[in-house]
């Protein structure tokens, strides 16, 4: 599908002068395409995670639905979509002033430079937009042949499985390209792969399979999705989709990953490009009002916008070279080398609530310790794969516990969707409220076993000792 | 259009089905009374949402959570949870949803049988709208019809034998102008009252007169999708009986005893007067909880209904709501005198439990 393009010429104009101040200060990106699109576009681009073309699904309508509301009581307004694809896709709402036009596209040159340049985004599919239109029509074709509901449901039980994958397997493989197995698709097996699709039917068991099962999965590992695409006993169909839910979940891992970094960085450029004699003295105020609308945050609001601007300027203050650190970190390991204690004093205190009379503040570490705790894997619980049972075929499951329960009745639906697409038993080591428990879905049953040994499997010392550090960088 | 209004399409039948299927929930519930507007009615629903491996609520590691739907999107909103999500229990989310009150109609007849009701009658006529569909021979210059006219005089000029092929000159003269004419447009419309009667009297407990609410809210839902142009009466009564407006009606605390021909001739004489037979289908509804001041005042109010309200109307229903002090005795007197009407619905509540049963009771006739 294509989108209307077409830029004012004023707004073309200020493009190229952003686009050259950007690399005059060192800037490097892919080439960026602007789109003006009116609200409600940008609301149904905004539900498709930026993209014009995703497969159906629900729930991208109740995302427009709740944006729309958003829109329409004035409760919020989405200023700038981009996508990581080459070329760069940027979207940039009509009804907006061109001084914030201008704010907005130096903000997305910070984000093209980020995702050229940051690690964890180097082995992200970077044709994305085609990517994802070829998923659709891949759904398209199968809920056409297998019928809207069947599809659907699939489709839904492995959606809430796309957190279960491993944000490091990316970047581990493609650190080592010469093996076969990479995320990255090159455009001639692309190419073979999308005529293929063309002319396999759906219904063919024996369709051929993309050549990317070089190497298998073996427990234990966090790409439970990986896994299961493999040795699940699924339809080619089946197999299709989990492979391109994991595939965009994949593809989605880092922009998780980098939140902070992300918006921190290209804040930190817009405010320095347009201030550096970009912005018409008329537009100072609007320009101040604006950016410290987006980068502001009161007590007990996170935002990651202030956050990561306050990063990378404590960075600058202290000498560090910034585009190193846009580089070779991720939030984690920012975080971790740049939070001192003035740093935490001045923009981490107000995040956690006053402590109650007469309790002791916690201290500056203990703030550093909560936020990256907080930031570790993505936010998410830490969930292993860790055993695949010899004779019963059970699958196992361990929650690395680090002090923070899980949600018990939404683990228990989600391992009820894992065990639909194994087909076999599948059990959880958890811990709640400092007892190990083991939950076991079996023939669609869940129920939930006290199990001390799930104490020491879930990594926490069953008398008086303290939890673990969950976050285990992996590989 | 962007593809996206397919997958919102989805998702609205996904939520109707759940409305559907929580329906009779609805039903025995007052959850929806407060939020009807004039079109439609909000309904909370349960944020549906895939599940997946969350954090839950314990002790440690509260604080600094709240997801900032800011002022500047970022990247990719629907997949983002960032680490503002995290803090977010359970059922926390609430889905707000609009429903037609037509399309809640709809699913309430779908689910109770209701049949769709016949109008005694075409009454009023309206002659709004019409269209510039129809030809005539007068009218002003600013409506005529150039070709037709043409036409007209091209015949005439043939079949005269004034045509000359050379010197093709048409005068119309004045048969043959045509100018176009506005037809009106009669759609038969029917209206229909409803009278809700509520006793109000001091036997009536808080929860009597909810399940009245929660029954007269469905009642006028159902009665509103079938006639296009409905008016709603609200009666209260304890030994005297006076006209409230919705809120009131809905709201009010009164004690007193109860005379339940009160408000039987209140309503008799608002049809006198305002609400004709002839032009309006009549729908009175009456709620109490048996107890009447006497029975002579009871034989009063058979006489008037089998005398000259049950003539009058398309259908009487009497609901009788049990309470710890009513003996109930109305219904039973009612349909010992005038069981073999027709046009007489009446019907016992027990509880809440029993609502969905009452209004297919006096629903179900398609009266």
């Amino acid at each position: 599908m294509r989108l209307k393009s077409d830029l004012s010429p004023a707004l073309k104009y200020q493009a190229v002068l952003i686009e050259s101040a950007a690399r005059q200060a060192g800037l490097d990106f892919h080439e960026v395409v602007f789109e003006l699109l009116d609200a409600k576009d940008v609301n149904g681009v905004a539900a498709y995670g930026g993209f014009p073309v995703r497969h159906p699904s629900w729930r991208f309508g109740m995302e427009y639905e709740r944006l729309e509301k958003g829109r329409q009581w004035g409760l919020s307004k989405i200023y700038e979509l981009v996508i990581n694809n080459d070329p760069v896709y940027a979207y940039l709402v009509r009804s907006n002033s061109l001084m914030e036009q201008k704010l907005v596209m130096a903000h997305v040159y910070g984000h093209a430079d980020f995702f050229k340049h940051n690690l964890w985004f180097a082995p992200t599919e970077r044709k994305m937009l085609d990517a994802m239109a070829d998923h659709s029509t891949r759904v398209r074709r199968y809920i056409d042949a297998f019928g809207l509901d069947k599809v659907e449901v699939f489709l839904d039980q492995v959606l809430s499985l796309d957190t279960l994958i491993d944000p490091y397997l990316p970047l581990r493989e493609h650190a080592h390209a010469h093996e076969p197995r990479t995320l990255h698709t090159p455009p001639s097996e692309r190419a073979r792969r999308m005529l293929d699709s063309l002319t396999a039917s759906p219904c063919d068991e024996a369709a051929p399979k993309p050549a990317l099962r070089a190497r298998r999965r073996a427990a234990p590992t966090y790409d439970v999705l990986g896994f299961l695409e493999e040795e699940a006993p699924l339809e080619s169909w089946q197999k299709d989709l989990v492979h391109i839910v994991r595939a965009e979940a994949y593809y989605f891992s880092p922009q998780r990953m980098t939140k902070i970094m992300n918006e921190g960085w290209a804040s930190f450029w817009h405010s320095r490009l347009l201030t550096g004699g970009l912005l018409e003295a008329s537009e100072i105020l609007d320009f101040a009002d604006c950016h410290s609308s987006a980068t502001h945050s009161g007590p007990g609001h996170f935002n990651p916008y202030k956050l990561g601007i306050e990063l990378f300027r404590h960075a600058e203050r202290r000498g560090e070279d910034v585009f190193r650190l846009r580089r070779v970190h991720n939030d984690v390991s920012l975080v971790h080398k740049l939070v001192d204690e003035e740093f935490a004093e001045a923009h981490l205190r107000a995040l956690v609530p006053p402590p109650v009379e007469g309790a002791t503040a916690p201290g500056w570490e203990a703030l550093k310790s909560w936020i990256l705790q907080e930031l570790a894997w993505g936010g998410l619980p830490q969930i292993e794969l860790v055993e695949l049972g010899a004779e019963t075929g059970e699958l196992l499951f361990v929650h690395h516990h680090d002090g923070r329960d899980l949600q018990l009745a939404r683990a228990r639906d989600t391992l009820c969707n894992v065990a639909a697409l194994w087909k076999r038993p599948v059990a959880l080591y958890t811990v709640l409220e400092k007892q190990g428990k083991k939950l076991v879905v079996q023939n669609g049953e869940a129920k939930v076993h006290e199990d001390p040994e799930a104490l020491t499997r879930c990594g926490v010392e069953p008398e008086g000792g303290s939890p673990r550090p969950a976050h285990r960088e992996a590989g | 259009m962007f593809r996206i209004e397919s997958d919102r399409a989805r998702f609205r039948e996904i939520v109707r089905g759940r409305i559907r299927a929580d329906l009779k929930k609805y039903l025995s519930t007052g959850e929806l009374i407060g939020r009807a507007g004039n079109h439609a009615v909000s309904i909370p629903l349960p944020q549906i949402e895939l599940p997946r491996f969350t954090f839950g609520e314990n002790p440690r590691g509260k604080g600094g959570k709240g997801e900032g739907e800011g002022e500047s999107g970022e990247g990719e909103p629907s997949e983002g949870q960032g680490v503002g999500g995290a803090g977010d229990g359970a059922g926390a989310h609430i889905l707000e949803v609009e429903v037609d009150l037509d399309e809640l109609a709809e699913m309430l007849g779908q689910e109770l049988e209701l049949p769709r009701i016949q109008p005694r009658g075409v009454k009023e006529l309206s002659s709004e709208g019409g269209r510039y569909n129809g030809v005539r021979a007068t009218g002003p210059d600013s409506l005529r019809q150039f070709r037709r006219t043409f036409k007209n005089a091209l015949k005439r000029t043939i079949a005269s034998g004034l045509y000359d092929p050379r010197d093709p000159r048409v005068v119309p003269i004045k048969e043959d102008f045509r100018f176009r004419m506005r037809k009106a447009n009669p759609s038969p419309e029917s209206s229909a009252v409803v009278f809700h009667m509520m006793d109000v009297s001091g036997s009536m407990g808080r929860e009597q007169k909810e399940i009245v609410r929660i029954k007269a809210f469905w009642i006028d839902t159902w009665l509103r999708s079938q006639y296009k142009n409905l008016e709603v009466v609200y009666i209260v009564h304890d030994a005297v009986a006076r006209v409230v407006d919705h809120h009131t009606f809905f709201h009010l605390r009164e004690s007193g005893g109860t005379k339940i021909s009160s408000a039987y001739e209140l309503c008799l004489k608002l049809v006198g007067e305002k609400y004709r037979p002839e032009d309006w289908n009549i729908y009175p509804f009456h709620y109490s909880d048996g107890d009447n001041w006497s029975a002579r005042d009871t034989e009063l109010c058979i006489s008037m209904l089998r005398d000259e309200i049950l003539p009058r109307v398309n259908q009487f229903c009497y609901g009788q709501v049990k309470s710890a002090h009513g003996s109930g005795q109305f219904k039973k007197d009612l349909d010992a005198a005038l069981g073999g009407e027709e046009t007489l619905v009446t019907y016992g509540v027990s509880d809440r439990g029993d609502v969905p049963e009452a209004i297919k009771a006096f629903l179900g006739k398609g009266r």
